[in-house]
C-alpha cells in the first residue's frame, strides 16, 4: 500500500494506513483519529472470532486443518447473528395494514397513570426482601420496619408471606394518586403480637391478605390506604413452594 | 426465462445449429418488446418454440406444437425448461440424436440451477435484473442516450435529464448483479461524473458496490429497485422520449425505462431545470400526483372555552359557549369563531384522546395568562436569544428537550444517561416514599408541594437505563412523563415524580432515531433504523400503529399541532405526513438533497418547515401539498426548527454554530395557489431567502441542538460546546 496520504504526520503502523486509505476510498474525509484505532480493533476482533468458529467447525467435522468451507460457514453462521439488517419493505408494509386496521382503542376516563399491565412495566421490585420470622420468639418487640428508597415501587399483586404462626404479617399496601406514578406500594413488617401496629390510624379490618385495589382516581388528593391485617392463624400455613430460610442469622436486623 | 434464452442459444451456437440459433435469437427480440405479465411471455415463447420445431420438418412439428401447447400452461418460472424440453423433443424426433440429447440434459442442468440458485425472498427482488441484452453494449446505449438529449431542444432537454441518473443506476445495478464486474466498473467510470451534484453522496455508495453479494445485505438498495423511480414530465417531452427509444436499436433502454421507471405526464410547459432542481433529489424521485392528493384536515381542534380569572380566588371553571363573562385576553382561534366548525379541522373525536385532567385545566389557565403578556414578533421585534450551552459534554449530548412551560430541560448523552435540570430556581423534587406518604395530612391545600421529598431536592437528576446513546427525548405536555429513545432499540417512558423508568418500548429492533409525545399526551411516535414509524399510547406494550413506506431510516418524527398526522422526515430525503387514524400515507414531499433533521409545523396547522443536511429550510403548504418556499443560508446540518408561539418568526438552528430567524409571516403570504398550480405542482420558487432573512446570530462553536419559543416568546436555544 502507498503511504502517500497520511493523516497523522508520524508514520503509523501498516495496518493503521491501510485503515487509513480504505476510509479515503470510501469517501470519508473527516473523521477522529480514534476512529481508525476503533475500526482495527473491529476488524481485529471479527476476524479472529470468524477464524475461532472456524476451527471449532473444522475439529467437529474432524478434519486435520481448517479450511475454505469451515471459514465460510462461520461468516455465515456470524452474519445471521450480528450482522442483522432490517426487514424488508414488503414484510413492513404487510405487518403495517395489519396493525393499521384495528381502529384506535377508546380511552378509559379516569384511570390514573395511564401504563401498560404490570409484567411490562419496569415497576416491579428487583429484590425481595428476608424475613426475620425465626428471631421473633426471642426478641421482644421490635417493629421492623424496612427502609425502601422511593424507586422500589411494587405492584405485584401477591407478597410472598412467610410467617412462623407467632408472628403477625401486615402488609401494607399504599396506592397513590394520578399524577403520581407509583402503581402501589407493599413491604412486609413484622410486628410481634403484643403490641398494635404504629400505623394506628388505619382500622384493623380483618379484610382478605393481598387484595389489590384500584381504586378510580381523579386527582391527587385522594390518597388511599388500606391495611390488610391477616389473622395469625392464616399464617399459620405459608406457601409450601417456597423456601424456607434458614441463613437469617447472617444478616443484620433491619 | 431470459438467462435460459441466452444459454440455449450459446449452446446452439457452440452446437453449430446456425439456423435454430438465429431463429431464437429473433424471436427473443420479439420477446423484448413487450415485457408485460410472464403470459404474454409465455405466448411469445411459443413462436420460439415452434420456430425451432418448424426447422426439422414432418412429425417434429406436431410435436413442437403441442409442446407450445402445453408450455403455454405452465407457470412463468419453469417455462424455460419446458422450452428447452419440448425442443429437444421436437429435434428428437426430426432425428438429430445427437444435439437433443444435448440440449435435454443441458436444459435439465439450468432449470436445476435457476431455481436453485438465489434464496426466495432475494430472488424475487432480484429477478427484477434478468439480462436485458449484451453487457458490453451498455455503454453504448447510454452515451446513445445521452447524445440524443443533449441534442434535444432547450425546452425538453431539462425534462429528459431527469432521466440520467436512475437509468445510470439501474444499468449500473443491473451489470453487479449480472456479475460483470468490470463492465460495471468502466460503465461507472465512464458517466458517474455526469450526474448532478446533489447525487454524489449516492453514487459514492454506488462505487463500493461492485459484487453481487454486496447488493443483498443493502435494504435500501433493495428498496430502490423494486420501487420505481418517479419522473414527471409533460406530455411533449415524453412524446419525444417515447418515438426515440421505440427505434430498434434503443430497445434495451426503453425495456428499462418501462420496468423501473414510472413516468408521471402532465399536460402544460416543460419545467425549467431550477423548477426541477428545487423537486428532485429524494431516492424514489418525486411524488406522483395523486399521492398528495387526498385531504388533509390542517386545522386545530377547538380549545374548552375557559374564563381567565382576573384574580386566582375567582375560577369560574369552563364554559363552552363562546360568550365570555370576564374580560378575556385576545386569542385568534378561541372566543368569537368557536360557534362556526372549521371546514379544515378534524372532528374533535376523530381519534380518541384524553380527557382534561383538574392538573390539565391549571396549566391551560396558566398558558392563558402568560399569552396575555406575550411579546408580538415581527421583523421589528425580535426575540431575544437565551442559550443554554452545554460544556464538558465531550460531544456526547445528542438530544434536548425543553418543556412547554420552559421549566426543565433534559439531555440526551451518549454515554446512554439521561439528565434532567431544572430551569427555574425551583429544584427538583422526587415524590416522598409510601411510608412518608401515608403521614401527611391528605386535605390540605398545598397537598401537592407536601407530597414531594425535600431531602432529595437538587438542580440536576441522573436517569440510568439505556443501552446506549439517547437519540431523541421528548416530554409530556403535563410534565409528569419523560420519553428517551436510544440506540439500544428501545423507547422509555420514565416518570418525573419519582425519577425512575416505568416503561421499556421494545419494537424496534435497531436503533430508534427520534421521539415524540402527542402535544395533548397519551400518545408517541417514534421513527428509527427499520425504516419505520410507530405510534404508541402510553398503556400498551405494543405500538398502535406502523407507518411503514420509506425506503431509508426515519429520522424525525413529529405530531401535528392537532394530533391527528404525523410528519416523518427520512434518511431518504423525502418528508412523508401520514393519517394516525387509519395509518396512511397522505402526503409526501420531495425536494430535499439530504436526511432531513429537523421538522417543524407552524402554530395554525397549515404549513411545514423542514430542515434537513443541505442545509436548506423547505417550506411546505400541507393542504395543497406543494412546496411553498426555499430558505437559503445556512451551510451545513440543520438540527432544529420552531416557529414562534403565533407563528409570525421561524427559528432555525444549524450544525454551523448559528442561529437563524426568518420572517414566516412574509413567506407564507403570497402563495399563487391557482388551479395550475395545485394540479401540476409547479412552483415558481422566488430567491427572496435574502428578504426572509431576520438575523444571524452566531454562538462560540457550539452547533445548536434545539430551540424553544417560551410562552412569552423568548427563544431559548441549546447546544453543547465543542472546541474544535
Amino acid at each position: 500500500m502507498e503511504a502517500a496520504k497520511m493523516a497523522s504526520p508520524k508514520s503509523a503502523p501498516k495496518d493503521a494506513q491501510v485503515m487509513a486509505q480504505i476510509l479515503k476510498d470510501m469517501g470519508i474525509t473527516e473523521y477522529e483519529p480514534r476512529v481508525i484505532n476503533q475500526m482495527l480493533e473491529f476488524a481485529y476482533r471479527y476476524v479472529t472470532t470468524i477464524l475461532e468458529d472456524a476451527k471449532i467447525y473444522s475439529s467437529h467435522a474432524k478434519k486435520s486443518s481448517v479450511d475454505a468451507d469451515d471459514v465460510r460457514l462461520a461468516i455465515q453462521c456470524r452474519t445471521d447473528q450480528s450482522f442483522t439488517s432490517p426487514p424488508p419493505r414488503d414484510f413492513l408494509l404487510d405487518i403495517a395494514r395489519q396493525k393499521n386496521q384495528t381502529p384506535l382503542p377508546l380511552i378509559k376516563p379516569y384511570s390514573g397513570p395511564r401504563l401498560p399491565p404490570d409484567r411490562y412495566c419496569l415497576t416491579a421490585p428487583n429484590y425481595r426482601l428476608k424475613s426475620l420470622q425465626k428471631k421473633v420468639s426471642s426478641t421482644a418487640g421490635r417493629i421492623t420496619v424496612p427502609r425502601l428508597s422511593v424507586g422500589a415501587v411494587s405492584s405485584r399483586p401477591s407478597t410472598p408471606t412467610l410467617g412462623t404462626p407467632s408472628a403477625q404479617t401486615v402488609s401494607v399496601s399504599a396506592k397513590v394518586g394520578a399524577p403520581v406514578s407509583l402503581a402501589g406500594q407493599r413491604f412486609t413488617v413484622q410486628i410481634p403480637s403484643s403490641q398494635p401496629t404504629g400505623k394506628s390510624a388505619t382500622p384493623t379490618t380483618p379484610t382478605v391478605q393481598n387484595v389489590l385495589i384500584n381504586p378510580s382516581l381523579i386527582g391527587p388528593k385522594n390518597i388511599l390506604i388500606t391495611t390488610n391485617m391477616v389473622p395469625p392463624g392464616a399464617a399459620a400455613d405459608p406457601n409450601p413452594l417456597k423456601r424456607k430460610h434458614e441463613d437469617d442469622d447472617d444478616y443484620d436486623a433491619l | 426465462d431470459r438467462q435460459t434464452l441466452v444459454a440455449v442459444l450459446q449452446f446452439l451456437r457452440r452446437s453449430n445449429l446456425r439456423e435454430s440459433e438465429e431463429i431464437l435469437r429473433r424471436e427473443a427480440r420479439l420477446l423484448g418488446d413487450d415485457l408485460g405479465g410472464s403470459v404474454a411471455t409465455v405466448a411469445t415463447s411459443s413462436p420460439a418454440v415452434a420456430a425451432v420445431a418448424a426447422v426439422p420438418p414432418g412429425k417434429g412439428e406436431d410435436r413442437g406444437n403441442c409442446g407450445v401447447g402445453s408450455s403455454s400452461r405452465r407457470e412463468p418460472g419453469k417455462w424455460g425448461a419446458n422450452v428447452l424440453l419440448t425442443a429437444s423433443g421436437a429435434l428428437r424426433d426430426a432425428g438429430i440424436q445427437g444435439p437433443s440429447s444435448k440440449i435435454t440434459h443441458f436444459g435439465e442442468v439450468i432449470g436445476g440451477a435457476v431455481v436453485v440458485e438465489d434464496q426466495p425472498d432475494v430472488s424475487a427482488v432480484l429477478s427484477a435484473y434478468n439480462q436485458q441484452g449484451d453487457p458490453t453494449l451498455y455503454e453504448e446505449y447510454y452515451s446513445g442516450l445521452k447524445h440524443f438529449i443533449e441534442c434535444s431542444l432547450d425546452c425538453h432537454r431539462a425534462e429528459l435529464s431527469q432521466l440520467f441518473y436512475p437509468l445510470f443506476v439501474h444499468m449500473y445495478l443491473e451489470l453487479v448483479y449480472n456479475q460483470h464486474e468490470s463492465e460495471a466498473k468502466s460503465f461507472f467510470e465512464r458517466f458517474h461524473g455526469d450526474q448532478e451534484c446533489y447525487y454524489q453522496d449516492d453514487l459514492r455508495v454506488l462505487s463500493s458496490l461492485t459484487k453481487k453479494e454486496h447488493m443483498k445485505g443493502n435494504e435500501t438498495m433493495l428498496d430502490f429497485r423494486t420501487s420505481k423511480f418517479v419522473l414527471r414530465i409533460s406530455r411533449d417531452s415524453y412524446q419525444l422520449l417515447k418515438r426515440h427509444l421505440q427505434e430498434k436499436q434503443n430497445n434495451q433502454i426503453w425495456n428499462i425505462v418501462q420496468e423501473h421507471l414510472y413516468i408521471d405526464i402532465f399536460d402544460g410547459m416543460p419545467r425549467s431545470k431550477q423548477q426541477i432542481d428545487a423537486m428532485v433529489g429524494s431516492l424514489a424521485g418525486e411524488a406522483k400526483r395523486e399521492a398528495n392528493k387526498a385531504k388533509v384536515f390542517f386545522g386545530l381542534l377547538k380549545e374548552p372555552e375557559f374564563d381567565v380569572p382576573l384574580d386566582d380566588e375567582d375560577e369560574e371553571g369552563e364554559n363552552e359557549e363562546g360568550k365570555p363573562k370576564k374580560k378575556k385576553p385576545k386569542k385568534d382561534n378561541v372566543g368569537s369563531k368557536s360557534k362556526k366548525q372549521d371546514p379544515n379541522a378534524p372532528p374533535q373525536n376523530r381519534i380518541p384522546l384524553p380527557e382534561l385532567k383538574d392538573s390539565d385545566k391549571l396549566d391551560k389557565v396558566m398558558n392563558m395568562k402568560e399569552a396575555a403578556r406575550r411579546v408580538r414578533l415581527g421583523p421589528e421585534c425580535l426575540p431575544s436569544i437565551c442559550f443554554y450551552t452545554f460544556l464538558n459534554a465531550y460531544q456526547g449530548l445528542t438530544a434536548v428537550d425543553i418543556t412547554d412551560d420552559s421549566s426543565m430541560i433534559v439531555g440526551g448523552f451518549a454515554d446512554s444517561t439521561v439528565r434532567v435540570w431544572s430551569v427555574t430556581p425551583k429544584k427538583l423534587r422526587s415524590v416522598k416514599t409510601a411510608a412518608d406518604l401515608s403521614l401527611i395530612d391528605k386535605e390540605s391545600d398545598d397537598v401537592l408541594e407536601r407530597i414531594m421529598d425535600e431531602k432529595t431536592a437538587s438542580e440536576l437528576k441522573i436517569l440510568y437505563g439505556h443501552s446506549g446513546p439517547v437519540y431523541g427525548t421528548s416530554f409530556s405536555p403535563d410534565r409528569n412523563y419523560l420519553l428517551s429513545c436510544s440506540e439500544d432499540g428501545t423507547v422509555r417512558l420514565w416518570s418525573l415524580q419519582t425519577f425512575t423508568c416505568l416503561v421499556g418500548y421494545k419494537g424496534h429492533n435497531y436503533p430508534v432515531w427520534d421521539t415524540q409525545f402527542s402535544p395533548y399526551g397519551y400518545y408517541f411516535v417514534s421513527g428509527g433504523h427499520d425504516r419505520v414509524a410507530r405510534l404508541w399510547a402510553t398503556d400498551h406494550y405494543q405500538p398502535l400503529r406502523i407507518f411503514a413506506g420509506h425506503l431509508a431510516d426515519v429520522t424525525c418524527t413529529r405530531f401535528h399541532p392537532n394530533s391527528n398526522y404525523i410528519a416523518t422526515g427520512s434518511a431518504d430525503r423525502t418528508i412523508r405526513l401520514w393519517d394516525v387514524l387509519n395509518g396512511n400515507c397522505v402526503r409526501i414531499f420531495t425536494g430535499h438533497k439530504g436526511p432531513i433533521h429537523s421538522l417543524a409545523f407552524s402554530p395554525n396547522g397549515r404549513f411545514l418547515a423542514t430542515g434537513a443536511t443541505d442545509g436548506r429550510v423547505l417550506l411546505w403548504d400541507i393542504g395543497h401539498g406543494l412546496m411553498v418556499g426555499e430558505l437559503k443560508g445556512h451551510t451545513d446540518t440543520i438540527y432544529a426548527l420552531r416557529f414562534s408561539r403565533d407563528g409570525e418568526i421561524l427559528a432555525s438552528g444549524s450544525m454551523d454554530n448559528t442561529v437563524r430567524l426568518w420572517d414566516a409571516v412574509k413567506a407564507f403570504e403570497d402563495l399563487e395557489t391557482d388551479d395550475f398550480t395545485t394540479a401540476t405542482g409547479h412552483i415558481n420558487l422566488p430567491e427572496n431567502s435574502q428578504d426572509l432573512l431576520l438575523g444571524t446570530y452566531m454562538t462560540k462553536s457550539t452547533p445548536v441542538v434545539h430551540l424553544h419559543f417560551t410562552r412569552r416568546n423568548l427563544l431559548l436555544a441549546a447546544g453543547a460546546y465543542s472546541s474544535q
